[in-house]
């Protein structure tokens, strides 16, 4: 054994001593600091999650609110803004519920803050209602003309594009730009005021376009025509033409 | 939540098309461009000194050790970016004492450690012994033993230990040279691995990585002797100036190639990826990808050092035209890397629309911290170059 170290050059003597140093130094030091739970449950601290457990809670839910704010909390219960908690608005509650006359919530009254969800965005699901804010009445707290706690409109959207802005921008500049939304679509006054309760018509059948692109009527002339029985024939039209933008 | 609103109002008017509402903002910005950047200098230095050693190529004898302490210099900081993004820097340790096998980033605290010990510094140890130990015999005060710590307090220089030590030192740039491929090309993995990216998720994105990573690292060298000799006012030599150019350009050339090939295949392959790519490279990159990355960066670099090979330009003159090749390559890779790194995240996994990227000064994800870290190797290399001169006429005789 010793004879056999003495064969090793010095330089890599050197070297391993300081390996050696530097690997016990670490079996040293590492089960001082991985900490004794560690993988019990996974990769990961058992008890971290008591330390999540114990984390203050800041959110009070939006159930307990009732209990104070009864007026408010029934306008919105039967408004636009139902699934939109207080604390979305209002922010973290819980201390407020405790010490309610010291602990103001926030309360947002600027234009800034309802467009997070309103402003204008193509990703946002058809019928949901959005503005553009720099040409909606800008200048103006939205909370003037919206109750924030029931934003119905004051009067209702004039047209469809209210709340269907993505399909009519499509429309404004597609060859459909001069067919109205309503010759393709019956849509009910309740609509415009409670549009998931009562939905408009859509078409079901080839020959409701054909109405006018497969028509000997003469009043349709500049209307490109197609011979309907064998053009796509075994698809609805809007399977291979998107309606709003054909 | 005021502060989010804020921030994130004025991205809005830049979107355009469809995106979700969660890909507003990047999540990788500057810092982690740095990162592929600052990785890529030092496996592509720590390969050209890798040439003079496995290769012989006798002629870039003077950037051998140069490299070596530029790859130190530049490794050292590499990680930095990745803890300034990652915020709690001082945890960073905690991933070597519990391995995470299945995270791939987990893991490159081991790559990166055993580049780090198990390669760069022993190779510069072994390359540099017997001199720290001829410098200390020589010198006094705090030099003396600072060179006496480096050694080890070695002091044995007969011919059979020095022998031991070239020996040492080819074995170890042997195991170098897969270990600067794994050092690379993992960066280049962690990217090409992301199956939801399309603009990542290619198996030939650590190959990409790695050949402009050497193609960085080489001109690097030659910007950093091409600075550095006049300021010692030591003439340059040609001959290893020369012989930097060629390998720059051989390996532009088949980093060329293999982009154009990733590209080719992309084109060919039409994923349905291919049209939101090709509008952000024609639109929101035209400037990063297809100015600075492919003509500033490449085709003309490639095409004034092939002039200057072609037409026997007098010395002067090439020596101008490879330092300009070498600043405008290393924008190109910069920019390479962050089309990579922003321009993968530009456009929505929708494939229907583009966010944009609004770069900060301050902030730990600012310009400000980006240049500091950017200047940092510079910094470092200096103290190197100090403490451990790479020239030629500073390798001692032993007497
Ligand atoms: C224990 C009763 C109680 C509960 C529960 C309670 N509040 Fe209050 N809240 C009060 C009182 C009292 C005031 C102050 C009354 C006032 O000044 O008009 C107040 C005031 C407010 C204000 C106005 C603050 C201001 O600056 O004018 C808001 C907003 C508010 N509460 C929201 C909430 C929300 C949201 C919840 C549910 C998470 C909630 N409150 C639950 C009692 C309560
Ligand atoms: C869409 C955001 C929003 C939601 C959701 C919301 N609020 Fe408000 N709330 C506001 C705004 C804005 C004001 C300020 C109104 C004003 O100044 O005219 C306000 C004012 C208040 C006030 C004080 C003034 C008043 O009208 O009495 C109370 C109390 C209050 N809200 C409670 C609640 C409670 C309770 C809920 C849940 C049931 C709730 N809010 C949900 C935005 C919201
Ligand atoms: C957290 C997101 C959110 C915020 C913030 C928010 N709203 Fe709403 N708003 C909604 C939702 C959800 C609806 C219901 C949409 C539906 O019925 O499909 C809605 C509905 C509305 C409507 C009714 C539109 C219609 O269908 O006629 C108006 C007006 C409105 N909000 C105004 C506001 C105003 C003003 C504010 C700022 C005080 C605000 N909203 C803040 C989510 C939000
Ligand atoms: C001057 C009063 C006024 C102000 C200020 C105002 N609105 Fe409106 N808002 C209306 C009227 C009237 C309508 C319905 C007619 C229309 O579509 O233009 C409406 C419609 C809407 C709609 C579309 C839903 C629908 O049913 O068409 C939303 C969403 C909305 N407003 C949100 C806001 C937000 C957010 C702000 C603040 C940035 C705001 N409003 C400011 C008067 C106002
Ligand atoms: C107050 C906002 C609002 C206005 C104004 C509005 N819509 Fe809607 N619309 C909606 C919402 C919200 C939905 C989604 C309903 C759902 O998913 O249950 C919807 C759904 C629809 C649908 C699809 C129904 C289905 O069965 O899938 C059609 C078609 C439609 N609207 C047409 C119109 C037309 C045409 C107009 C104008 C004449 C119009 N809407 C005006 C809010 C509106
Ligand atoms: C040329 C006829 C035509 C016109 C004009 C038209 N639509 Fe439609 N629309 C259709 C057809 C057909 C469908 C059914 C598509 C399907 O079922 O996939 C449809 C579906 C819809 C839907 C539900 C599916 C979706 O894409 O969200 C909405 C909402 C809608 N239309 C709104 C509108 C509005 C608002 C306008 C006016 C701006 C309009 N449409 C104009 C033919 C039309
Ligand atoms: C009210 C009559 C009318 C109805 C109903 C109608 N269209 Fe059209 N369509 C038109 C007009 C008008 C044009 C535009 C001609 C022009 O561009 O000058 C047009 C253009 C088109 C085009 C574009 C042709 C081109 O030149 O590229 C297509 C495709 C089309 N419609 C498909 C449909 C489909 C699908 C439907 C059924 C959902 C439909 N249309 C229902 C009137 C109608
Ligand atoms: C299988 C897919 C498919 C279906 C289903 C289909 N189309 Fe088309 N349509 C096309 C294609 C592709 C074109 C363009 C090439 C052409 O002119 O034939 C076209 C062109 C048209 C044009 C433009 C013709 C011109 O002269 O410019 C009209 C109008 C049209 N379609 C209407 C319809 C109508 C109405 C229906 C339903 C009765 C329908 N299409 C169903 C695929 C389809």
């Amino acid at each position: 054994m010793i004879s056999y170290w003495k064969k090793i050059p010095e330089q890599a003597k050197r070297l391993v001593v300081l390996a050696a140093i530097l690997l016990a130094v670490f079996l040293v030091v590492r089960p001082q600091l991985v900490p004794p739970d560690f993988g019990e449950l996974g990769h990961f601290r058992a008890s971290a999650l008591q330390d999540i457990v114990a984390q203050p809670i800041r959110y009070a839910g939006h159930e307990v609110c009732t209990d104070c704010h009864e007026e408010v909390a029934e306008k919105k219960g039967n408004s636009y803004h139902r699934n939109v908690a207080c604390e979305v608005c209002h922010g973290p509650a819980a201390v407020h519920i405790e010490e309610e006359e010291t602990d103001m919530l926030r309360i947002p009254r600027g234009r800034d803050f309802c467009i997070v969800c309103h402003e204008y965005l193509s990703s946002r699901p058809t019928g949901f209602p959005q503005i553009v804010s720099e040409s909606h009445n800008p200048m103006k707290s939205c909370i003037t003309c919206h109750n924030p706690h029931d934003p119905t409109p004051p009067e209702k959207p004039k047209d469809c594009a209210g709340c269907h802005a993505s399909i009519a921008r499509s429309k404004m500049v597609s060859h459909h730009v001069y067919v109205p939304c309503v010759r393709c679509h019956d849509a009910p006054d309740e609509h415009f005021t409670n549009p998931r309760m009562y939905h408009p018509t859509k078409p079901t059948k080839r020959e409701f376009c054909g109405g006018c692109h497969a028509s000997d009527d003469p009043s349709v002339a500049g209307i490109p025509q197609v011979d309907i029985d064998s053009h796509g024939e075994r698809y609805v039209c809007w399977q291979c033409h998107y309606p709003h933008l054909p | 939540m005021e502060d989010i609103v804020q921030h994130l109002t004025p991205l809005l008017k830049e979107v355009s098309g469809y995106i979700f509402p969660n890909e507003i903002e990047l999540h990788w910005g500057l810092l982690i461009v740095l990162y592929p950047y600052l990785t890529g200098l030092v496996a592509g230095a720590f390969i050209l000194a890798s040439l003079v050693k496995v290769f012989n190529v006798k002629e870039l004898q003077p950037t051998y050790r140069m490299s070596l302490l530029t790859a130190l210099a530049f490794l050292i900081v590499a990680p930095l970016p990745l803890l300034g993004h990652l915020g709690h820097p001082e945890k960073s340790y905690e991933i070597f004492l519990t391995p995470n096998t299945s995270s791939a980033m987990a893991m490159f605290g081991f790559v990166y450690a055993w580049y780090l010990m198990a390669v760069l510094l022993l190779e510069i140890w072994f390359d540099y012994r017997k001199d720290l130990i001829m410098w200390s015999r020589k010198e006094k005060g705090l030099m003396k033993w600072i060179h006496k710590l480096l050694s080890l307090f070695s002091s044995d220089v007969s011919e059979k230990a020095i022998r031991f030590d070239k020996k040492s030192v080819r074995v170890i740039t042997i195991i170098g040279i897969p270990s600067a491929f794994l050092l690379h090309g993992y960066v280049g993995f962690i990217f090409g691995s992301v199956k939801a990216n399309p603009f990542w998720s290619s198996v030939l994105m650590p190959i990409v990585f790695l050949f402009s990573a050497i193609v960085s690292g080489i001109a690097l060298v030659l910007l950093i002797y091409m600075i550095v000799t006049p300021m010692r006012r030591k003439p340059i030599d040609m001959l290893c100036l020369n012989k930097l150019a060629s390998y720059l350009f051989y390996v532009m050339i088949i980093d060329f190639s293999l982009e154009t090939l990733d590209f080719i295949h992309r084109v060919y392959e039409s994923e349905e990826s291919i049209h939101i790519i090709s509008e952000l490279v024609s639109g929101k990159l035209f400037v990063s990808l297809v100015v600075i990355q492919v003509l500033i960066g490449m085709l003309i670099p490639l095409g004034s050092i092939a002039a200057a090979k072609i037409f026997k330009l007098p010395d002067e003159l090439k020596k101008l035209i490879y330092f300009v090749a070498a600043i405008l390559v290393q924008m190109g890779i910069f920019s390479t890397r962050w089309n990579v790194v922003i321009g993968g995240q530009l456009f929505s996994k929708s494939f229907r629309g583009l966010t944009t990227y609004k770069m900060t000064f301050f902030g730990l994800e600012g310009f400000l911290v980006s240049f500091i870290i950017l200047i940092m190797p510079i910094v470092i290399l200096y103290i190197l170059f100090k403490l451990l001169p790479p020239w030629d006429e500073a390798r001692q005789q032993v007497t």
